[in-house]
């Protein structure tokens, strides 16, 4: 049945991947001798590291003038190698003029001469020379807080240390700069004290919140570093998803948004001393103790949002639930792993729901475009924050869509996702419920990204005429006919041995 | 007008249309209703596989899927039966994932995404529709009435006996069996009525599926035979019988001989005997019956009998010979129990220990088969008085698996279709002379009947007929009183008996709302997700398909068992001392060992309740170790309190469900509310075993297996090192004294 109406439709097969916006990131290549030339001058740098939440959360605002004689728009921003995989988000604007989007930015592949890579950053204008801009620079790292002590006591507070330099590090000479980091809790038992970096006491501490500096570090070298490590009390799970898929199909005769997300979570906090105690447990849950093991995440869906369902490899879990919104409020789900996930301890899912179409599809008027507007990412809103690894988005639009462009929605503020050219985006077809062609599939991936891209949203537009949405009709009765077609026919055979 | 366009409805070829249309509308309905009423536990819970074989059946599918066809027939398993492996595409019937793997393949070829899981669960359902359909046919071939077959069908789509076994997401064997082995039997049927070797091709092909699929097969590979055997005593031997028992032997035999795990058997095992005699001597008696048209009727006398004893004593002696000389197998042991329901139990335990092969108590009958039961001896009289081969047939069927089913529970489900069909029977005998408006007119009889006026006047029929209203109202209305009752009936027993997954567990909430306790997913979810992917599990062998299913961790041992040994190992590694069990556990590679507790839930079906299974198992291969006595008190008790015996309380069984248990309650007041008893104060002691993972509501206790100590002692000195106790010296141990041999 398949092949026939095929090739009976592939007549009217449009093609795919005509006219579309999709890119794959490219890695700048460097000589190997690289050095950043020094052509700017950091005079004023402030650096806001944010532990709140399970991973770092780092902003910096930096005055930058150009010292050179021409005017210069490539700003070099270097991580260290082993950091910089696990940037996420990164995003650099104009704070001055923060609603005008962020600015363009490459990645470098490894450069051999230094242990550094770096982010470059394309202002829209040269900067002249002797003129200033202020830059916000805001990413996210993950993976970078480590457990002490990495074995614990069920009922123990759980600590994480985060080691980081006292002087930010930069491609350029920085005249004052000053770190301030937040902590979650007064609870610090543990920071390193820089002795002779500046006069005073060094960190101040106010609150949960520590400075390093304001430190004058105009006659260093670029790339100094004084390593300084915090250790906090962080007594909840340090909820780490290394793979999320997100499905989001689009139905045009079901007027149905479908979405199903599969996590594989596990917790990368202090893994436990003894094994677990369920004794232990069962006493410290009635007493709601803060834990370091996720008991119970809370996931928000849009209002409307029905038919969930929270399932794993074995079936249903039986301990959720589902609290419906009244139409205009949020729906909750609440979702509570088959047991506690403790440090060290995976947890894999799958969720999904059902949405009324309308309310994200929006046909252009006298034209067979269409466009969709669903969040790139929604998962759980949890206080402690949830960092993803890899995240794979797939929106699976209507058989023969096509013209298919998306864009990713910018605000004044971080949308969380990092910049266009760090999506890696591919058209692919995808087959199901009958398809003789397949459905047109967007597959957005995305590294290293943290629940800041919670509200991010994704704009995809796409073409789709009546005859793609007559297909699938015309290739079921095409089907029956020819199935009528051949038991009429092999009916009519005659297999007697008699001789009529 | 209205009754004239009736007339052309009901009456001449359009009439024969209309109730052909009727009938298959109502046949479709049954189907419906009988796939729909074995929904329950779908819609209660969630579709997912059953129990315990399920999940073999279902991994193995997946396997299948993924692997495709060869790799499946040629399965070696070694998660299963560590160390050892089980050769699992040559121990199974591959007929069940067979179907379920074809039939996801077309819906994969329509590209219809259905999860096999889906296809898994809905098997057992839709199978029942279509064994409801081939009932149908049966009965049909057994009466001329139209009521018989469609009556047939609706019994058979709900009547509990069967549902048992085929309620959604009960993905076993007999999920389809029961369709095919039906189905054979009216091909069978129709074969000997019309001696066609078409039909009896059809009865072997079936046949043969019936064998790929259901080790039950043997039922029809004796029942057939036996059936001929019994039309060849009673004179009724004809060419249309040699022609389909043939060809459904030399067909069917073949066929049953592709399956790995059947093999040789139908030539070697003594089971499948009585078909291959029947065979030769369906040759003898044709041969006779084509002497005797050549020979004169004196010297043919003397050659059958010199040719019956000859053949006789030949064949007896082979048998005898063949069967010592062991090349025939002897009779297994699950044969010998249908025979002698205590021989299991005495030297078979691991037979004994399963619930579905105790012998079936009365009440069973009419709690699965309802009104059925006592319509069934009504239908068997009916055959006996028409008695043509088929009803023949459903007689020997009858006297044959109603033994049966009062031996074994489970074989209640080959019960089933033959009370189904007898009752039908006898249900529309009764409606067919109830339920119709006209009177019989006696005159119109007597003269129809004085037309034969050749025949003798006894041998006519006697003009019989139900004249009065009242009692053709009175029969009715109670026959549909009861009809309405066993559907009420059905429905109830399906859904509060059984449409329960075993899995998931369900209570109610004070409010009345549905509670559920997922402990079992619970506990093997954190088995799959958190302990190495070759970790072995140990646990009692009821669980190890699950495990093997829903864990996917090997298993030392699991519902297939095939290795006694093997299984009296666990047994008596769990109702041994630590310092026994220790060495066992470190043997065979465990990584952790699995309990099932349901002292404080009140779940009866825990491993200390079985436990006594382990002991006795154990002490079948370990006669001199392992005492069953042992565990029971002086008074002969069996008890887990404070007097339970020293063996008892030192068994790692009885400490790993116990451990730590009694600080959940306040202190000395410890209760097991399965027994019903009030614990020790202390808690047991465990030194080479730790907690590892406790569910919810402590139903699944896994304990992690220690590793050797690092420096060398035992764990009884580690861990009292641990706790801050004093070594104890080493006292020279003083022992009896003995004289003094110089």
């Amino acid at each position: 049945m398949r092949f026939f109406t095929a090739s009976v439709l592939g007549l009217f097969v449009p093609s795919l991947a005509a006219a579309s916006n999709l890119s794959t990131p490219t890695q700048l290549t460097l000589p190997s001798d690289f050095k950043p030339p020094q052509v700017f001058k950091n005079t004023n740098l402030v650096r806001n590291t944010n532990l709140e939440k399970s991973y770092v959360r780092e902003t910096i605002n930096v005055v930058v003038e150009n010292v050179d004689k021409q005017p210069q728009s490539d700003y070099y921003i270097p991580f260290p190698s082993d950091v910089f995989d696990r940037v996420g988000g990164f995003e650099v604007r104009d704070k001055k003029a923060t609603d005008k989007g962020r600015f363009e930015v490459d990645a470098t592949e490894v450069v051999s001469s230094s242990s550094n890579q770096y982010f470059v950053v394309h202002f829209p204008e040269p900067l002249a020379p002797k003129s200033q801009i202020t830059l916000g620079i805001s990413y996210s790292i993950l993976n970078s807080l480590a457990p002490r002590p990495a074995v614990i006591q069920q009922a123990d507070k759980q600590y994480l240390t985060y080691s980081f330099s006292a002087y930010v590090p930069s491609a350029y000479q920085t005249v004052t700069q000053k770190t301030k980091v937040k902590f979650p809790s007064t609870n610090v038992p543990d920071y390193t004290e820089t002795s002779d970096l500046k006069s005073g006491a060094d960190p101040e501490r106010k609150g949960a919140t520590y400075t390093y500096g304001p430190y004058e570090t105009a006659k260093l070298a670029p790339g100094t570093e004084y390593p300084v490590t915090v250790r906090y009390e962080f007594t909840n799970p340090v909820i780490t998803a290394h793979l999320l898929e997100r499905d989001v199909e689009v139905s045009h005769w079901g007027g149905n948004l479908a979405t199903e997300e599969r996590y594989w979570l596990r917790n990368n906090g202090s893994e436990l001393a003894n094994q677990f105690s369920r004794v232990e447990w069962t006493f410290s849950a009635y007493q709601k103790a803060p834990t370091s093991a996720v008991r119970e995440i809370t996931y928000p869906l849009q209002p409307g949002s029905v038919d969930p369902y929270f399932t794993d490899d074995i079936g249903n879990v039986s301990t959720s639930k589902y609290r419906p919104g009244n139409g205009k409020t949020a729906a909750h789900l609440e979702l509570k792993p088959r047991y506690p996930i403790f440090g060290g301890w995976n947890y894999s899912f799958k969720v999904g729901w059902n949405n009324d179409l309308g309310r994200f599809l929006h046909q252009i008027k006298g034209a067979d475009s269409y466009v969709l507007k669903v969040p790139f990412l929604q998962g759980p809103k949890v206080a402690e924050g949830i960092q993803y690894e890899r995240v794979v988005v797939r929106v699976v639009l209507p058989e023969g869509a096509h013209n298919v462009r998306y864009q990713t929605v910018e605000g004044a503020n971080s949308n969380g996702l990092p910049g266009a050219n760090h999506i890696r985006a591919s058209l692919s077809s995808f087959k199901t419920y009958m398809d003789t062609l397949g459905r047109t599939t967007l597959t957005l991936e995305v590294d290293s990204l943290t629940d800041e891209a919670r509200d991010a949203q994704l704009v995809v537009t796409y073409d789709h005429t009546l005859m793609d949405a007559l297909r699938k009709p015309l290739t079921i009765f095409a089907g029956l006919v020819s199935v009528f077609f051949a038991a009429w026919a092999i009916g009519n055979i005659d297999i007697s041995i008699k001789k009529r | 007008m209205a009754e004239s366009s009736l007339d052309v409805l009901l009456k001449g070829s359009s009439g024969r249309n209309t109730r052909g249309l009727l009938r298959i509308i109502i046949l479709l309905t049954i189907a419906a209703a009988a796939v729909s009423s074995r929904l329950f536990s779908v819609i209660r819970f969630e579709s997912i596989i059953h129990e315990f074989d399920p999940w073999f059946n279902f991994r193995a599918t997946k396997y299948l899927v993924q692997n495709g066809f060869y790799s499946f027939w040629d399965w070696f398993d070694d998660r299963t039966w560590h160390p050892l492996g089980r050769v699992t595409g040559g121990t199974l019937y591959p007929g069940l994932m067979v179907t379920s793997g074809i039939i996801y393949h077309i819906l994969r070829f329509l590209t219809i995404p259905v999860d096999i899981r889906n296809i898994c669960v809905l098997l057992a359902p839709g199978f029942s529709g279509l064994t409801a359909l081939a009932m149908y046919f049966l009965t049909c071939e057994m009466s001329s009435s139209p009521s018989a077959g469609l009556l047939a069908a609706a019994f058979m789509g709900i009547t509990p006996g069967y549902i048992s076994r085929s309620v959604a997401g009960s993905y076993d064997n007999e999920a389809i069996a029961i369709f095919l082995l039906v189905f054979t039997f009216f091909l069978w049927i129709k074969a000997v009525k019309n001696g066609s070797i078409m039909w009896g091709a059809l009865t072997a092909l079936f046949y043969g599926y019936m064998v790929s699929a259901w080790g039950g097969y043997v039922f029809i590979t004796n029942l057939i035979p036996l059936h001929v055997f019994v039309l060849i005593c009673m004179g009724r031997y004809s060419t249309r019988l040699y022609i389909s028992y043939t060809t459904w032997y030399a067909l069917g035999t073949l066929g049953s001989m592709q399956i790995p795990f059947v093999g040789f058997l139908p030539i070697r095992n003594s089971d499948h005997m009585s078909a291959l005699g029947i065979f030769g001597l369906i040759q003898l008696v044709a041969f006779a019956e084509f002497v005797r048209g050549y020979l004169p009727g004196k010297q043919f006398q003397k050659l059958l009998t010199s040719m019956v004893f000859l053949v006789f004593g030949l064949g007896f002696a082979g048998l005898i010979l063949l069967s010592v000389s062991g090349v025939i197998a002897p009779w297994s042991g699950r044969f010998y129990s249908l025979w002698d329901t205590g021989y299991a139990k005495i030297h078979i335990p691991i037979i004994a220990s399963v619930s579905e092969h105790q012998p079936t108590a009365w009440p069973a009958f009419f709690f699965d088969l309802n009104f059925l039961i006592w319509l069934f001896p009504a239908g068997v009289f009916i055959c006996f008085q028409k008695l043509k081969d088929e009803h023949v047939f459903v007689i020997i069927y009858a006297v044959l698996s109603s033994y049966f089913a009062g031996v074994m529970v489970r074989l209640m489900l080959t019960l089933t279709p033959i009370v189904c069909v007898a009752a039908a029977l006898a249900l529309s005998a009764i409606l067919d002379n109830f339920l119709v408006l006209s009177k019989p007119d006696p005159e119109a009889v007597a003269k129809a009947s004085s037309d034969d006026s050749k025949s003798f006047r006894s041998s006519r029929n006697a003009v019989v007929g139900i004249y009065s209203y009242f009692s053709k109202t009175v029969v009715t209305c109670s026959m549909s009183l009861y009809l309405l009752l066993f559907v009420a009936h059905c429905t109830w027993v399906t859904s509060n008996a059984y449409s329960s997954p075993s899995v998931v567990l369900a209570s109610k909430m004070p409010d009345g709302s549905q509670f559920i306790i997922d402990d079992y997913r619970e506990a093997y979810y954190w088995l799959r997700q958190n302990t190495p992917d070759n970790a072995k599990i140990m646990s009692w062998w009821d669980y190890g398909y699950q495990i093997g299913g829903m864990a996917d961790r090997p298993t030392l041992v699991d519902n297939n068992t095939w290795n006694n040994t093997h299984i009296a190992t666990v047994g008596k590694a769990m109702s041994s001392r630590e310092e026994v069990s220790y060495p066992i556990l470190r043997q065979h590679d465990v990584d952790y060992v699995l309990v099932v507790f349901g002292g404080l839930l009140g779940y009866s079906g825990d491993d200390l309740n079985k436990f006594l299974w382990m002991v006795r198992i154990a002490e079948g291969i370990w006669p001199d170790e392992v005492n069953e006595r042992d565990y029971f008190t002086s008074r002969g008790e069996y008890r887990v309190d404070e007097e339970a015996t020293p063996t008892m309380k030192n068994s790692l069984m009885y400490k790993m469900s116990y451990y730590n248990y009694n600080s959940l309650f306040p202190a000395g007041q410890a209760v097991d509310r399965v027994r019903g008893v009030k614990l020790p104060a202390e808690s047991p002691q465990l030194n080479t075993l730790e907690e590892a993972f406790t569910s919810e509501n402590w139903i699944i206790r896994i304990y992690k297996v220690k590793d050797l100590d690092n420096l060398g002692r035992d764990h009884n000195n580690a861990v009292a090192f641990d706790k801050g106790l004093k070594r104890k010296r080493a006292t020279k141990k003083k022992g009896p004294r003995v004289l003094r041999t110089e």
